[in-house]
């Protein structure tokens, strides 16, 4: 007599397996990315459209991602409620959002993708995340699904040949970095430079961007540079180092939050005040500079596209009431924006209800040809001097930024330095 | 009971089920739609780290927090070598040595320290993993990852890319499954199992207790990076996201759901991690953390023992319900003549452990 | 031939010494008890010749210095080790438990007959083969712990109060088993017992300990004879 405790071994293996295989839906193949019958692509109908957002909804990174979903729903919600969008093949369609949480995990991100293409989306859009958009990049590209106007500085996703079936939304790196090294050229004055930067691709795009647009800048002069790892938990000795070099501008391309609010508090106990560029991602009034005390410096600069609702500049702003509003009423989000990427996302929605009123056809060539046509879009939100372009290769959907100064609540656009 | 006969009718029985589950295996990716394939597929990338996991954690009793680690080895190493145009089979093996490399020298290290400083030292790895990722930029491709295709379909096959990887997920997966269950059932899974339980006695019987996890500790590692390897074929990149120490603990919770020192719950442990976020977006994308956890407690509190143990809870269910045994129960199903196990500790002398002072 | 010795072994745990001195010797298929009362360093004697505890002095195994080896190392020499409170391992089968005994053998026919012949020696255990060791009564992981440490085929097997916690026909039936063993096996055996009867019934010779070192060493006939020794150390 034996008694076996378990189910044993391969058996039980086996029987799980088939236990799972079987339970999964048994709905039947349709060719990967061909469309239904009416040669139309999978996730649009005569009336409604699908689109995908797959983002970390759970996780560090969930407060921007839910600001992704957010804005592009109650964009659409508000778009919805008004009747639905006028395509370009003369039917109005209403727009669906299916968001998936990927907690910042590639694999996930993966698996989210191919649920989209399970649930037939037409499109996957707004999803914040380098490695996250990565990781079904080549995915959406055999499939020919749109992966389209998503949150990542990396250049990889605005690159024609290699990425045909993408497009990036907000500024490369470069982008930003160029900005602020245009502004501080055009300065009267003489400038001494300390550079932190995190020692990646994010910081060493900010840099490059940076360096490159004052190349020819006689009165500027790069005096200290610093690096420090993603991971790090302090970065006081960089600065005492940077300090010591008596600059009078810190251009700091660093993501991690504390660490640039611990920065900004440090700086200052050290006695070193010099004025501060911070990346867009890493300069919210509320969350960053207020805790970092930041109006014991000279100026704090930022780059942006978009209108800071949370700044007095704009508090009767038509465009930013009604985006307050919508974002409450469709967005499931009824604070004041703590993360740009809501006002980012409320743009893409604008950009793709753009394509949408153009593409000819219910088809994904249709939709990629159509939102690759879009110039000088003056998307809701945006900044004067800002717009959207898609027509370039090698650049996102967005490439021009302008330079804002911190004044003590919110920023305003920054016509010079100083 | 026990007689030759009934022994080759539960033999033949078993081989019939096995030929037929070989054959539903082989078949289902045929019928299935492409995304039961991904997610079969993805179930078995994490049965393999689970199964590493539970190799070290289930059978020896050593906490491990750092799988995850050489599963992001053995993916990095895979998406090298593919992209260096290595043979598939050289590319395998790399990812599986070289996990194991590093498993060995950790655990020599580690096991040396014994209880939870190993589990710190296994904390450390993924810790220091991902920012090693983003500086090994030539190799790793930095924080933007780096991708590797070899698990499309090729031409002559005439099968969609999901059904190709399912097929090589299969192989590597099964592969896996029946050399962990050969190894716990051997010399070599009685020593770990002595080891989890009394390395006094383990000594005393000649089995080197440090041996021994180190032993375990590199097969775990092994797994891992057999792993990472179909990681790679299943997701075609990778980015020190892939190593960070969250997932670390995911896949330890995975081995307690799916059940802690058992083969089978290896799997159902890979089918956990891959159904619950999917599981929890349905419900609401916005509570994932909230409804995981919500599904961890609840398996934890209703299977103590993790999903494998559901058959066996519901068949002592299904006997309480049916009132006494003698209450009609045909003799095939009757429960076993012994008494239930846990019940029958002796009193007095239960003193299990030889403890040092 | 001497097997063991053991020459002036002290033996602390941190900063208490615990034996202070102990000396004796096993010949070759002898059986050697270790007596006196609680406290006195008998199990400490064993734990120190099978590596569990910090010695001093010297300590020789078929003339080699095992003393400062690893458990598993001198395990490895041929000397067995029945722990006090047996050490059986409660998860694993019965048949498992014997299994490790064999762990550093090879040759699967001679482990099997050796599974045969512990079951033959022990026929409680033989129906329990399947069965978890927790499930096992005191009486038969006792004779589980003896089995499982004749399955390593020792040349020596330390025994540490085979008796406790026991029936008295239990403990009897344990000791038969454990005569049976060595006169057919031959091991040399080095017996830690309370019950004076039951050591004298398996021992040739025997030394007394008492706090910690030899107070009086003899044949087993000779200290049968002595009353008061066994009122004062061996407790009647």
């Amino acid at each position: 007599m034996k008694i076996s405790k378990r189910p044993g071994g391969v058996l039980g293996i086996v029987a799980m397996t088939s236990i799972v295989a079987l339970s999964l839906s048994g709905c039947t193949r349709d060719g990967a990315g061909q469309g239904g019958g009416s040669g139309s692509s999978p996730g649009i109908t005569d009336s409604a459209i699908t689109l995908g957002i797959t983002t970390p909804l759970s996780g560090a990174t969930a407060g921007p991602g839910k600001c992704t979903v957010a804005g592009v729903s109650a964009y659409f919600g508000a778009v919805n409620a008004a009747g639905g969008v006028k395509f370009g093949d003369g039917k109005t369609r209403t727009v669906t959002i299916k968001s998936y949480d990927d907690a910042y995990d590639p694999q996930k991100s993966l698996a989210n993708f191919q649920q989209m293409v399970s649930d037939n989306v037409f499109a996957a859009t707004a999803g914040l995340g380098t490695p996250t958009n990565r990781a079904f990049r080549e995915a959406a590209i055999s499939q020919k699904v749109p992966q389209v106007l998503v949150m990542t500085g990396d250049p990889l996703f605005s690159d024609r040949k290699q990425s045909p079936w993408q497009l990036g939304f907000v500024p490369i790196y470069q982008n930003e970095g160029a900005a602020f090294g245009k502004l501080l050229s055009a300065s009267k004055g003489q400038h001494k430079v300390a550079i932190l930067s995190q020692n990646d691709d994010y910081g060493k795009g900010y840099v490059a961007g940076f360096k490159e647009a004052i190349k020819d800048a006689s009165n500027i002069s790069v005096v200290g540079e610093q690096t420090y790892e993603a991971t790090d938990t302090s970065v006081d000795a960089q600065l005492t180092q940077l300090a010591s070099s008596g600059a009078d501008v810190f251009f700091n391309a660093m993501s991690v939050t504390p660490l640039t609010i611990s920065a900004l508090q440090k700086a200052q106990q050290i006695g070193w005040k010099p004025s501060w560029f911070l990346p867009s991602n890493t300069s919210s009034p509320t969350a960053i500079l207020e805790p970092g005390g930041a109006a014991a410096y000279p100026g704090i600069y930022s780059v942006s596209f978009a209108k800071a609702p949370q700044s007095p500049a704009f508090a009767k702003d038509p465009d930013v009431t009604k985006f307050l509003s919508e974002l409450k009423q469709y967005g499931n989000y009824p604070d004041m924006p703590a993360f740009p990427h809501c006002m980012w996302s409320y743009m893409v929605g604008a950009t793709l209800e753009q394509a949408f009123k153009s593409m000819t056809e219910p088809t994904r060539d249709s939709f990629m040809t159509a939102l690759r046509n879009i110039k000088d879009l003056k998307a809701p939100l945006m900044l004067s001097g800002t717009a959207v372009d898609t027509t370039v290769d090698g650049q996102p959907a967005v490439s021009s930024v302008v330079v804002q100064k911190y004044n003590g609540k919110g920023y305003a656009t920054a016509e010079n330095f100083g | 009971m026990g007689t030759v006969s009934s022994a080759l009718g539960r033999r033949s029985v078993r081989i019939a089920l096995a030929v037929l589950a070989a054959v539903v295996l082989l078949a289902a990716p045929l019928l299935l739609p492409a995304f039961a394939n991904q997610t079969l597929v993805r179930i078995g990338v994490y049965a393999v780290a689970v199964l590493g996991l539970n190799i070290v954690m289930g059978y020896t009793g050593q906490v491990n927090l750092g799988q995850i680690f050489f599963v992001g080895l053995g993916a990095y190493v895979t998406a090298y070598g593919v992209n260096q145009g290595w043979n598939i089979v050289v590319v395998f093996i790399a990812a599986c040595v070289s996990a194991g490399v590093v498993g060995l020298l950790v655990a020599l290290a580690a096991a040396r320290l014994g209880g939870l400083a190993i589990a710190m030292v296994t904390i450390a790895l993924p810790i220091v993993g991902v920012p090693l990722a983003k500086r090994l930029d030539e190799f790793t491709g930095g924080s933007q990852g780096i991708s590797a295709r070899f698990s499309d379909a090729p031409e002559w096959s005439g099968l969609y890319n999901d059904q190709w990887q399912f097929y090589i997920v299969l192989v590597v997966t099964a592969a896996a499954f029946l050399l962990a269950r050969s190894l716990v059932r051997g010399k070599y899974g009685r020593a770990f199992a002595v080891v989890k339980e009394n390395e006094a006695v383990a000594a005393s019987m000649g089995i080197s207790p440090y041996r021994t996890k180190v032993l375990a500790f590199t097969i775990a590692s092994i797994f891992g990076g057999a792993s990472g390897f179909l990681y790679l074929a299943a997701v075609q990149y990778t980015s020190p996201e892939t190593l960070s120490f969250g997932h670390s603990i995911s896949l330890l919770a995975a081995m307690v759901i799916g059940g802690a020192g058992s083969i089978a719950g290896s799997l159902l442990g890979g089918a956990y991690y891959i159904f619950v976020p999917q599981i929890t977006n349905a419900i609401d994308p916005n509570l994932t953390t909230l409804s995981q956890g919500a599904i961890l407690l609840a398996v934890l509190f209703l299977l103590p023992g993790g999903l494998v143990s559901l058959p066996r809870a519901l068949r002592r269910l299904g006997r309480r319900r049916s009132g006494r045994p003698t209450s009609g129960n045909p003799p095939k199903t009757a429960p076993a003549p012994h008494p239930v196990p846990e019940a029958a500790l002796e009193g007095p002398d239960n003193k299990e452990r030889q403890d040092r002072p | 031939m001497t097997l063991l010795e053991l020459v002036d072994v002290t033996a602390s745990y941190g900063p208490v010494q615990v034996i202070d001195g102990v000396s004796l010797s096993v010949p070759e298929g002898g059986s050697v008890g270790i007596l006196g009362a609680n406290g006195a360093g008998k199990t400490t004697t064993l734990r120190a010749i099978s590596g569990t505890v910090r010695t001093g002095g010297r300590i020789t195994f078929e003339g080699r210095d095992i003393r400062g080896l690893r458990p598993d190392q001198v395990a490895a020499l041929g000397i067995a080790h029945v722990p006090e409170g047996r050490g059986t391992l409660g998860q694993l089968s019965v048949r498992e438990n014997l299994m490790v005994g064999a762990y550093l053998r090879k040759g699967r026919k001679a482990i099997a007959d050796d599974v045969d012949y512990c079951l033959e020696l022990f026929p409680q255990l033989r129906d329990r083969v399947g069965s978890r060791a927790a499930a096992l009564s005191g009486g038969e992981q006792q004779m589980l712990a003896v089995g499982r440490a004749f399955m390593a085929k020792p040349k020596l097997l330390l025994l540490d109060e085979a008796s406790l916690g026991l029936a008295p026909s239990t403990a009897k039936t344990v000791y038969d088993a454990i005569r049976r063993l060595r006169r057919e096996s031959g091991i040399a055996m080095l017996v830690v017992e309370q019950n004076a009867n039951l050591a004298f019934s398996l021992v040739d010779t025997a030394t007394v300990l008492e706090t910690g070192r030899n107070v009086l060493t003899g044949t087993s006939a000779e200290l049968k004879g002595m009353d008061e020794i066994r009122r004062a150390y061996l407790g009647g």
